[in-house]
């Protein structure tokens, strides 16, 4: 890999984590400042000013902001993320128990957008102007405009009424006795200890919330891939390659679409904040609780400590689909490689 | 790329090229013809809806969750209001929302775009480095945040909205800066005693205008979203004030039975993102312009 490559990847981790450091401060500060005691809220109230002072001094309320900040900080790179004032656990485990319900869901969205779009996309940009063209930008024109809450509660509906059986709340149906661990993940724990009705049901579980947070990002990839694989069809090489008489599929498949893949993997990357935005609607309306769910309720009750590690979690989220991002296309472009060399 | 150092012949050349391309292009007429009705319908809602005072504190069990009919055109809700009269009022929170977003992100962000992209410096750095900064925030999650700590409310967290938002008009005007700031036309300006403020707002502005106006129009589309799901999420306004996004979540209670309570408002969403992009996606093919 090119030293620009890994050059590249610090910086942006650099300039994330120093807006990791910016928000965290930001919520920090004005979570402190506007009134409304966590301490208070904590103990309800009928809790006496003396109970109130003592778990302030407990929580280090009573310190200078900068110091609890710093000492918040300390703990939080030691994995330390404070205690939940509503599960009253530490919020480390609870995210450790949430988090692995978000990531599937969130795994499989980006599997089916790159699954429907890609495919779409060379299809329309093959067929411009004809109905499948005009058909793939009403599609994506439809998942863009459409936000995902209306897209979940919707397909909820469709479900409602066309499929009574098919299951719309949680993530496995609890009479299977689903097992535990050693990921987290249901659909690879079903299948490392063989059992495959949990897998199945699991999956039937995923397939509408997947949908449903997948469609902006499917319209939007959909439209890219498009654009990029009708700029690069004018392109020289292309026009070699036809007139050497190389099969159609094999221009199309293997020299266009590597070429034609780097803007959308670029947009997913970029798309991922909102994806984690759009999460926390979808997990709501199909009861997935996970993550967000976690975060929804956090941020509702003014939990502050899983408030802040839900901001540095989805910060940190969108780093590492970056790095993935950055990664994969220096494995596709072999430009970026090159240029890392020469420099 | 237009220009200032254009006469007045080819200008009116020009737009009315860009109006031709415009009037020629179905997608971005029905954008505009929706946009319109979309302000129509707010701007009039007291006149052209049924029952108008439905979206006061009106309760009528009698009436609860009827179906669609000639009377209720899209059913009642679980007060027994309209809920079409509710919808069109609507339209008035989501586009109070738009013109209370844009209407400071977009001059602080045009501005500070246009200052980084001239002075360069500090001020660049300063600037080009919040931007990037933003990106990697969920919005959803930082105004849920910003918004929660100060008080659940819609307005707050629009607010939180707007504090993020310029950062993306001042990305895009900085960019256009930095193409036009060695232009001949500007250094013609300086030689002529111009102090940066004339340069700034006479003569790089203009040239923004294309990119602020398409950005805008897509913003719009983006506000109505993104306040229709914050206030889904209970960021609401204060009842009985209808919102679509609101509507939508007391609607799904009722779900699959009582459908009609989320189609009127559901489609509402619909259609009005739908007309904002629409109008600027064929903004930004009459402009030609990256927004």
């Amino acid at each position: 890999m090119g030293r620009q490559i890994i050059e590249g990847i610090l910086r942006r981790t650099a300039s994330v984590l120093l807006v990791l450091f910016v928000l965290s401060l930001m919520i920090f500060v004005l979570a402190r400042v506007v009134p409304g005691d966590p301490a208070r809220m904590a103990l309800g109230p009928s809790a006496t000013a003396e109970q109130v002072a003592d778990l302030q001094a407990e929580m280090g309320l009573d310190q200078p902001i900068i110091v609890q900040y710093g000492r918040y900080m300390g703990n939080a790179l030691r994995g330390d993320l404070g205690e939940s004032l509503v599960t009253n656990r530490s919020v480390t485990a609870d995210i450790a128990d949430f988090l692995p319900a978000t990531l599937e869901l969130v795994l499989v969205t980006v599997f089916l957008v790159f699954l429907i779009s890609v495919p779409l996309g060379v299809l329309t940009a093959r067929y411009r102007d004809r109905w499948i063209d005009n058909a793939g930008r009403f599609f994506s024109l439809f998942g863009v405009t459409i936000p995902s809450f209306l897209f979940a509660v919707g397909l909820q509906l469709l479900a409602g009424s066309f499929f009574p059986d098919w299951p719309i709340l949680g993530r496995v149906d609890y009479q299977l006795n689903a097992p535990d661990g050693p990921t987290g993940l249901l659909l690879v724990d079903s299948l490392v200890h063989g059992r495959f009705d949990v897998f199945v049901d699991a999956l039937q579980h995923l397939a509408f919330p997947a949908l449903a947070l997948a469609m902006a990002g499917i319209g939007q990839i959909t439209r890219i891939t498009r654009s990029a694989m009708i700029e690069n069809l004018r392109k020289d090489h292309v026009l070699t390659l036809r007139s050497f008489g190389v099969p159609e599929r094999v221009v199309v498949f293997r020299y266009l679409l590597k070429l034609s893949s780097i803007a959308p993997l670029t947009i997913m990357g970029l798309e991922f904040a909102s994806l984690i935005g759009n999460a926390f609607v979808v997990e709501m309306v199909f009861g997935w609780g996970g993550f967000a769910s976690y975060g929804l309720t956090a941020i509702l009750q003014k939990d502050l400590n899983a408030l802040m590690a839900v901001v540095l979690i989805s910060g940190l989220f969108f780093i590492f689909a970056n790095l993935l991002v950055d990664l994969a296309l220096s494995l596709i472009d072999p430009r970026l490689r090159l240029r890392g060399q020469s420099a | 790329m237009s220009h200032l150092d254009t006469t007045d012949d080819t200008q009116m050349t020009a737009a009315w090229m860009g109006w031709y391309r415009f009037s020629r292009n179905p997608a971005a007429i029905i954008g505009a013809a929706i946009v319109i009705s979309v302000l129509v319908m707010a701007a009039l809602a007291p006149w052209i809806t049924p029952f108008p005072d439905h979206v006061g504190s009106v309760v009528d069990f009698r009436n609860r969750h009827a179906p669609p009919s000639a009377v209720n055109w899209m059913g009642t809700d679980k007060a027994g209001r309209d809920i079409f009269s509710r919808t069109v009022f609507g339209f008035r929170v989501s586009l109070l929302l738009v013109f209370g977003v844009l209407v400071i992100s977009v001059p602080v962000g045009a501005v500070l775009g246009m200052c980084a992209g001239y002075f360069g410096g500090w001020a660049e750095k300063i600037i080009t480095g919040l931007t990037n900064v933003m990106l990697a925030m969920p919005p959803l999650v930082m105004a849920l945040a910003i918004g929660n700590v100060l008080e659940p409310t819609l307005i707050n967290a629009m607010f939180a909205i707007t504090l993020l938002w310029w950062t993306w008009h001042a990305r895009l005007v900085y960019r256009v800066t930095v193409s036009v700031a060695n232009e001949d036309f500007i250094e013609a300006a300086r030689l002529a005693g111009a102090g940066p403020v004339h340069i700034l707002f006479r003569e790089i502005l203009p040239n923004c205008i294309a990119v602020i106006s398409v950005k805008t129009t897509l913003d719009a589309a983006f506000v109505i979203l993104f306040g229709a799901t914050l206030s889904f999420l209970g960021f609401g306004v204060k009842p009985p004030t209808p919102d679509l996004g609101s509507m939508v979540a007391d609607g799904r209670q009722f779900l699959p039975e009582k459908w009609w309570e989320v189609l009127a408002p559901g489609f509402a969403i619909f259609y009005a993102t739908l007309g904002f992009n629409l109008l600027g996606d064929g903004l930004r093919d009459m402009f030609d312009v990256e927004a």
